[in-house]
Formats: structure tokens, C-alpha cells, sequence
């Protein structure tokens, strides 16, 4: 799971709302892959992501070298934009957990596949 | 009533693709021409999500947009992983999304396994709040109305025969067959071959060469939607308590509520074989049955439950010929009828569809594996035309529709997520 992912991850948990967010991450196994760096494609995804929930996902990830917000001229700045690329589509979670903040129900990552399913109690409806 | 809906999906959605997942993974599928467009379309660094998107064939279409893939089925979701796709297990109807994240939204061939239409509207407002104002979704289902096969009803459970495909993929040259074009179609939600039903092939007949274009127009008003079921609008209606036994849906029109009262008072006795033939959810019949093996394919459910005893008693009485006293239950549904329906000969291209008839189920073939796909029976609801288009408008007011058609024998439909809503 890519932070990328997890930055656009809620809690549909019953009673929880409105959507929690983010999910706090845990990753007991994490791994770095190498993806080809585009910048147009990255300069694009900056303004949609949530900064609070990716700082707040790095930092449990202890990753270093992340821009804390978009700066000015970002969208040609190449320093910026790889340290972006990487934080959101370099590193891959493996193997840990999603929890919703309200409720403390824990979604599973297994094998870089986070498992979002709910029992029917737990849902809204 | 939503639990019993959410149970027969399990049983005939979620069980059978976790099953069948294995098989379809050495297999490429073929991304269809209208879906690849729309996500060619999107805007470079859009973020989009593939909502069913199985193994993920159409997550790697464009390479300019950040593609997620969300599918039930975990299996399905490994193979999709395996590939190199950033995908997740969840329920379309909670997606695990903020409100107003995505851009853009497929929904290819998933729609149409839902099994109420309160539970297929649920599916459809989901997307709906996860798309940003101005985002798209596309929506591809089944339609009824098929060239090439005949749907009773529209709640229907398809067989998926995995022993055909096997031998399709193997020997495609196979005499008295034609094979199905399928090089790559693995892809769990199209709608089975014409040819075998099995869901690994779709065979365009006689397409292949041509460029698939869409009949891309909006629908007009009125035209379409005039008997779009009004039924079920009393939605929120108490579930009359006919029995909550699987045995009960199928004698109902839907699994919507009103319907089912309504259709209470019309309901006919098990073991009567008119009963059968006026049930709502029909079987579809296993149309390959003369294809390779020269016997009738089985269509029974594996486990021995009641719905299997619905399907069983009924087509006792409908059997046409002797079978092996060992022979799994028959199901005969209406294939009569539907071969006769198909008598202009392109059905099952050059097989000989009646030959058969009168040929018992040899026993050996009874011993085999414990997964015979046989045995998988996929749960529809097959759309009419204008279906689709209607449950937009009427009951997702935060979409407006922008085109609708009929592409490949899917009803389809693409939608933007209203400004100010929600």
C-alpha cells in the first residue's frame, strides 16, 4: 500500500463520522520500490493530497527528507517533486494495520493489500 | 431482507469468484474499447478507482493517472496485486474513501450482482460521495436483452464451467467448436460466453474485426424509463415474513420488498413444475452441453442446502431424458425453451445443440473433483434497457447522466457527480 493510498483511506465504521480520517498506519514491514519518477504526473497530485494525514504517515514511517507543504513554484522545483514522488509512490506497506481514529477498529495490510472489509455489525447503515 | 440479500450474495457472488479466483489467474483479459477510452480520457494525474475491479485489468490502461483497484474478492485482489497493481479488498457499498477524493470511478460488470435494488442504488450513491464535484463514473451491467443468449427473468443464476474452458484454452481447434476468441478474457465480470457460459470467455461473434463503437447517445426522456419498475418504491417496507429460507427468493420477482408481497399470493407450491417454470431467479441452463464432452452438464449447486432442493425437486419432473441413477440433479430450467428461441442457428455456432437430448450423464463422469465449477452458479440481475439509466435519475439525485448505451451487450451509462452536493 502506497501512501498515496492511505492518504485517501477512511473509516466507514458504524457510528463513526463524518468518515474518519485519516487512518492511523502502522507497518511492521515496509518496502521501497523503484517507480519511474514523472514529474507532470506528480506536480498534478499535489494539490489533492490531504498533508496532515501523509506528514502524520511518513513520520510513523520515519521517513525522512518530507516536504512538510506545497512551496512556491513547486510544480517546477525537481528537488520537491522527487521528494514527493517518493513519499507518495515509492514506498510500499507491506505488512501492518489501518485503525480508525474514533472507533480503534484495525484494517489489516497483508502482502501490501489492505483489507477494508467490515462485519455487518460494524458498518453504517 | 437486506441480510438475506447480502446472504445470497455470498453464496453466488463472493463464494464463486473466491472459488474460481485460481483459474482465472494465467489468464490475460482484454480490456473493452469503451472502458479504455473513458479512463484514456481522464485527466493526467487523476485519481481514479477501479470499484470490482477483480485482477485489474483495467488498471494499467493509462499510465498517466494514479489507479486504484478495489474488489470483495481477496483472491482476485492477490492476482490483481501480482501484476504490480495498488489495489484493496472493500465493499462497494462502504467504500473506505473520504467524501470527495476520487476523480474518476469504473464500475465494470458489478452493479448487476447486487441483488435488491436498494442495495444495487446503495452501491451506485457510494461512488457517488467518493468522487469529487465534476468527477465521473462509468457504469458498465448485464443487459437482458442479448443477441445471443435469452434471460426468463431478470434475477438469474448463471453457471460457470470451468472443465469447458479448460478444454477450450487447451484444444481450441477441436472439432464441431468453435473456439471462443478469448485469448485474454479472465476477467470474472463479463458476462459468460455465448458459446460455453463460461465467464473466462466472451465471444464476439464475428466482431473481432470490427471497431466497437459504442452507441453512445443520451437516452431521451421518456423513452426509456416509462416502466422502469415502479415497484419497489415503497422501499423501507417491513420484510413480510414468507419464510427467510433462500427458498422464498426465488419465487419472488426480486428481492424487493413490495414485489415480493405482491408476489406472495402468486406463489405456487415447490414441487409443482409449473412452479418452477414461473419461478423469478431462473437457471440460466448450461448451454455448451453438446460442445465437447457429448453428455448434458450438470448444473447443480454443490452443497446440499435448501436452494439446492428448490432447484432439484422442480427439475425432476422437467427431465427429458434417463439419466445414470448416480447422476448429479439435472437442471433443465428452460432450456427447451431457450434453444428453441436461439433456433436461428448462430447460438453455440455450428454445435449441434438438440443432439444430445437423449443421452444419459455417463457415471464416471460423476466422480468428479470436489471444485467441479459445475457446481458455481453466479447470481444476476440482468438489466433492461433503460434500467440503469432510471435508477440515476430517480434515486441519485447527485448524479447527472451524461450518455448511456448498450455496448457488448452491457447496458452502460456515464455519470458526473453534481457541483454542491452532499
Amino acid at each position: 500500500m502506497k501512501l498515496l493510498t492511505h492518504n485517501l483511506l477512511s473509516s466507514h465504521v458504524r457510528g463513526v463520522g463524518p468518515r474518519s480520517f485519516p487512518l492511523r498506519l502502522q507497518a511492521t514491514e515496509v518496502r521501497i520500490n523503484r517507480v519511474e519518477f514523472n514529474p507532470d504526473f506528480t506536480a498534478r497530485m499535489i494539490p489533492k493530497v490531504e498533508w496532515a494525514a501523509l506528514l502524520e504517515a511518513a513520520d510513523t514511517l520515519h521517513l525522512v527528507e518530507v516536504p512538510k507543504g506545497p512551496i512556491e513554484g513547486y510544480e517546477h522545483d525537481e528537488k520537491f517533486l522527487t521528494q514527493m514522488h517518493h513519499v507518495l509512490l515509492e514506498v510500499d506497506v507491506l505488512e501492518g494495520t489501518l485503525q480508525c481514529p474514533e472507533s480503534g477498529r484495525l484494517f489489516p495490510i497483508s502482502r501490501g493489500i489492505p483489507n477494508m472489509l467490515l462485519s455487518d455489525e460494524a458498518t453504517e447503515t | 431482507m437486506d441480510h438475506e440479500a447480502a446472504q445470497l450474495e455470498k453464496q453466488h457472488v463472493h463464494d464463486v469468484y473466491e472459488s474460481t479466483a485460481p483459474y482465472f489467474g494465467d489468464l490475460q483479459s482484454k480490456a473493452w474499447p469503451r472502458v479504455r477510452q473513458f479512463l484514456q480520457e481522464q485527466k493526467p494525474g487523476s485519481l481514479i478507482a477501479d470499484i470490482g475491479c477483480g485482477t485489474g485489468k483495467y488498471l494499467k490502461v493509462n499510465s498517466q493517472v494514479y489507479a486504484l483497484g478495489c474488489d470483495y474478492c481477496g483472491p482476485l485482489v492477490e492476482i490483481a496485486r501480482s501484476r504490480g497493481c495498488e489495489v484493496m479488498v472493500c465493499d462497494n457499498l462502504h467504500l473506505p474513501f473520504r467524501d470527495h477524493g476520487l476523480d474518476a470511478i469504473i464500475s465494470i460488470g458489478v452493479i448487476h450482482h447486487f441483488s435488491t435494488k436498494q442495495r444495487r442504488i446503495r452501491a451506485i450513491k457510494e461512488m457517488a460521495r467518493v468522487l469529487v464535484p465534476g468527477g465521473q463514473l462509468m457504469i458498465y451491467v448485464w443487459a437482458m436483452e442479448q443477441k445471443n443468449r435469452h434471460f426468463e427473468k431478470q434475477d438469474v443464476l448463471v453457471p460457470w464451467n470451468r472443465a469447458l474452458c479448460s478444454r477450450l484454452l487447451s484444444d481450441p481447434s477441436q472439432p464441431g467448436r468453435k473456439p471462443c476468441a478469448h485469448p485474454e478474457r479472465s476477467h470474472p465480470y463479463h458476462p459468460p460466453c455465448s458459446v460455453c457460459s463460461c465467464s473466462v470467455c466472451f465471444k464476439e461473434q464475428g466482431h473481432s474485426q470490427r471497431s466497437h463503437s459504442m452507441d453512445y447517445e443520451p437516452l431521451m426522456a421518456g423513452t426509456c424509463c416509462t416502466d422502469i419498475s415502479k415497484e419497489g418504491e415503497e422501499e423501507n417496507g417491513f420484510y413480510n415474513t414468507l419464510g427467510k429460507s433462500f427458498r422464498s427468493w426465488f419465487f419472488s420477482r426480486s428481492l424487493d420488498e413490495s414485489t415480493l408481497r405482491k408476489q406472495i399470493e402468486r406463489v405456487r407450491p415447490l414441487k409443482n413444475t409449473e412452479g418452477w417454470a414461473n419461478s423469478t431467479i431462473s437457471i440460466q441452463p448450461s448451454r455448451h452441453s453438446s460442445l465437447d464432452l457429448g453428455h448434458q452438464e450438470p448444473l447443480s449447486t454443490r452443497e446440499q442446502s435448501l436452494d439446492e432442493d428448490v432447484f432439484v425437486e422442480a427439475s425432476q419432473k422437467q427431465l427429458e431424458w434417463p439419466r445414470a441413477p448416480a447422476a448429479r440433479k439435472h437442471l433443465r430450467g428452460d432450456q427447451q425453451g431457450e434453444v428453441r428461441r436461439n433456433g436461428d442457428g448462430n447460438f453455440l455456432e455450428g454445435a449441434n445443440t438438440n443432439s444430445n437430448s437423449e443421452e444419459t450423464i455417463p457415471v464416471e463422469e460423476q466422480q468428479s473433483s470436489v471444485l467441479d465449477s459445475r457446481a458455481f452458479m453466479r447470481y444476476y440481475h440482468v438489466f433492461r434497457e433503460g434500467e440503469l439509466y432510471g435508477l440515476l435519475k430517480e434515486h441519485v439525485a447527485e448524479l447527472h447522466v451524461l450518455s448511456s448505451g448498450n455496448d457488448h451487450g452491457n447496458w452502460c451509462v456515464i455519470a458526473e457527480k453534481k457541483d454542491n452536493c452532499d
